[in-house]
């Protein structure tokens, strides 16, 4: 087990407050991580830190990156895309090979031959001459994941991938995951515990404090225990772990008694 | 304002038809080619990225330099690039760093720059005489230095588009992911900017500051019904641009009325003509519907 990020007693925002306080977490090569909580919880920006695009208030973030090849492939929410931008899917898939030392660079026939294939792999290699607005959202999630996969990343960071995908195409996507996760370490940020819950190997609660859960079961009470004002859901067609129930007299099992307020709904 | 306008861009071509040789005709036909690549370029960039506003602002601001220039006595020109540029600078800091929204940036540089040109040239003693031809183009008196400029211009375009056309793409399609890979988002942000601030003074030359805000956009969105990836659309629109441009010219000449109007009318045309055209192949398709 290789380590590749650490964050310790970060804490972070923006010019209207602090989002994230004391957070600690290690991601590990072989990890599958299912990042959770409520919405403003701080979930995206603890990706953005992972990704470098802010930087703390205080604590540190360690990178343990060896050089070779490239670190994170990142799947973004969609909603700040121009679903009507003039550029191909394959550049699209091709433009996830960009970096600092790239700027001259044209893209190579195997570069090209790779987006192809990875294209083909999600099942959408027929519309890799089309443009970003002829694709359905399930489509372009799609073709957005290729993008993230292209640089072979040691860390692969997925933020809503089943927002736009339809049912169809999301097991499929989840198992995909499961091979990727051979070769590289996954986080994915979901609303959906119980779908996740069933994929991933570990649940960090993310609601302005970080709360790692070591397994991949997980159960309201703990999350309620957690401050992390979610319910499980669980879906038809998509396996999912059959949560136990717990006797509602037991309280904060794990030790989690972080004193913080409740400011959700 | 509109029958003033009238008048006043009826003068030129009246001069015109009289003085017109062939040196002009073959200088407005270059100017119109090199008009058609830096804004083929230019256009399909701002396009893309919904900056057609900004670039309105831009073109506006720089009047200010035309009038800066009139008061110094140096080459309007020169006035107008180091206004345009500026504003646009200055459009994007005042956005990220204030709580002043962009558009509204816009607006106030805008009204801003037209209002320091108007006052120059108040002050300016005697009177402009070619002031009109930055409001409204003239590209029938483009003289060989114009064309030297604009021919410098169009090389550097195509230079930079050809060396980083990926980096463009990447980073106007998405910008915070090229930042996430570490792509040098800013830097060409403001290379990209200024490009445009040059492009938009240089042609101010050819279409004026009311109208050069065409070249770079219907060309554009013409080229935009019938091809959808930007390389193409930059090929298609200099092409539509281009003739666009020229059948602008013939009939102005032949109807005896303003080239710049004339030439943003064919553009007009063109597009709507594209549009009825993609309008009628819809229909079809939709009654014989083929499958995929």
């Amino acid at each position: 087990m290789n380590k590749l990020i650490q964050l310790e007693n970060v804490t972070a925002g923006y010019d209207n407050g602090i989002v994230l306080r004391d957070v600690s977490i290690s991601v590990s090569d072989q990890d599958f991580i299912g990042v959770i909580g409520p919405n403003g919880g701080g979930k995206t920006t603890l990706i953005k830190l992972i990704l470098g695009l802010i930087k703390p208030v205080s604590g540190t973030i360690q990178r343990f990156d060896d050089q070779q090849g490239s670190f994170i492939g990142y799947l973004p929410q969609q909603s700040h895309i121009d679903r009507k931008f003039p550029i191909t899917v394959q550049d699209i898939v091709l433009s996830g090979l960009m970096s600092a030392g790239t700027t001259f660079n044209r893209y190579s026939a195997a570069d090209k031959k790779q987006a192809l294939d990875l294209l083909g792999q999600m099942g959408i290699g027929h519309l890799a001459r089309r443009t970003a607005g002829e694709l359905s959202g399930g489509q372009l999630q799609r073709v957005f994941i290729c993008r993230a996969l292209i640089s072979s990343p040691k860390l692969l960071i997925l933020d809503e991938p089943n927002t736009f995908v339809d049912n169809r195409f999301e097991h499929e996507m989840y198992e995909l995951l499961q091979q990727f996760n051979q070769k590289m370490a996954i986080m994915i940020i979901s609303h959906d515990v119980g779908t996740i819950s069933y994929f991933v190997k570990t649940i960090a609660c993310v609601n302005t404090y970080l709360h790692y859960h070591p397994s991949n079961i997980i159960t309201e009470e703990q999350l309620a225990g957690y401050n992390c004002p979610l319910q499980i859901i669980t879906h038809g067609d998509v396996p999912h772990t059959v949560l136990q129930k717990h006797d509602h007299s037991f309280d904060h099992e794990h030790g989690h008694t972080h004193h913080h307020e409740h400011t959700h709904e | 304002m509109s029958m003033a306008t009238l008048t006043i861009m009826s003068i030129p071509t009246n001069n015109m038809a009289g003085i017109l040789t062939y040196d002009f005709v073959l200088h407005a036909v270059e100017a119109a080619l090199l008009a058609s690549i830096t804004c083929g370029f230019i256009g399909a960039y701002i396009v893309a990225r919904r900056m057609v506003f900004i670039s309105g602002g831009i073109t506006h601001a720089s009047f200010g330099g035309i009038g800066l220039g009139y008061f110094l006595g140096i080459n309007p020109i020169f006035g107008a690039a180091i206004f345009s540029i500026l504003s646009a600078f200055g459009i994007r800091l005042v956005s990220k760093q204030t709580d002043i929204r962009e558009d509204s940036a816009i607006g106030i540089l805008w009204s801003f720059g037209m209002a320091v040109g108007i006052i120059f040239i108040y002050l300016t003693p005697g009177y402009a005489p070619n002031l009109m031809s930055y409001l409204f183009g003239s590209i029938l008196t483009v003289t060989p230095t114009d064309l030297t400029l604009m021919a410098i211009l169009a090389a550097v375009t195509v230079a930079i588009f050809t060396l980083f056309y990926r980096t463009i793409l990447f980073i106007s399609f998405d910008e915070e992911y090229a930042r996430s890979h570490n792509a040098p988002v800013e830097t060409f942000n403001y290379l990209m900017l200024t490009l445009v601030a040059l492009v938009i003074v240089i042609n101010i030359r050819v279409a004026g500051i009311i109208l050069v805000i065409s070249y770079l956009t219907i060309p554009q969105s013409t080229a935009n019904l019938f091809v959808n990836d930007l390389k193409k659309i930059i090929i298609l629109s200099m092409i539509i641009s281009f003739a666009g441009s020229i059948t602008g010219l013939f009939l102005s000449y032949y109807w005896n009325i303003p080239s710049g109007a004339t030439i943003i009318f064919v553009f007009v045309l063109i597009f709507m003509i594209a549009r009825a055209i993609v309008f009628m192949r819809n229909i079809r398709q939709r009654n014989n519907p083929v499958s995929d």
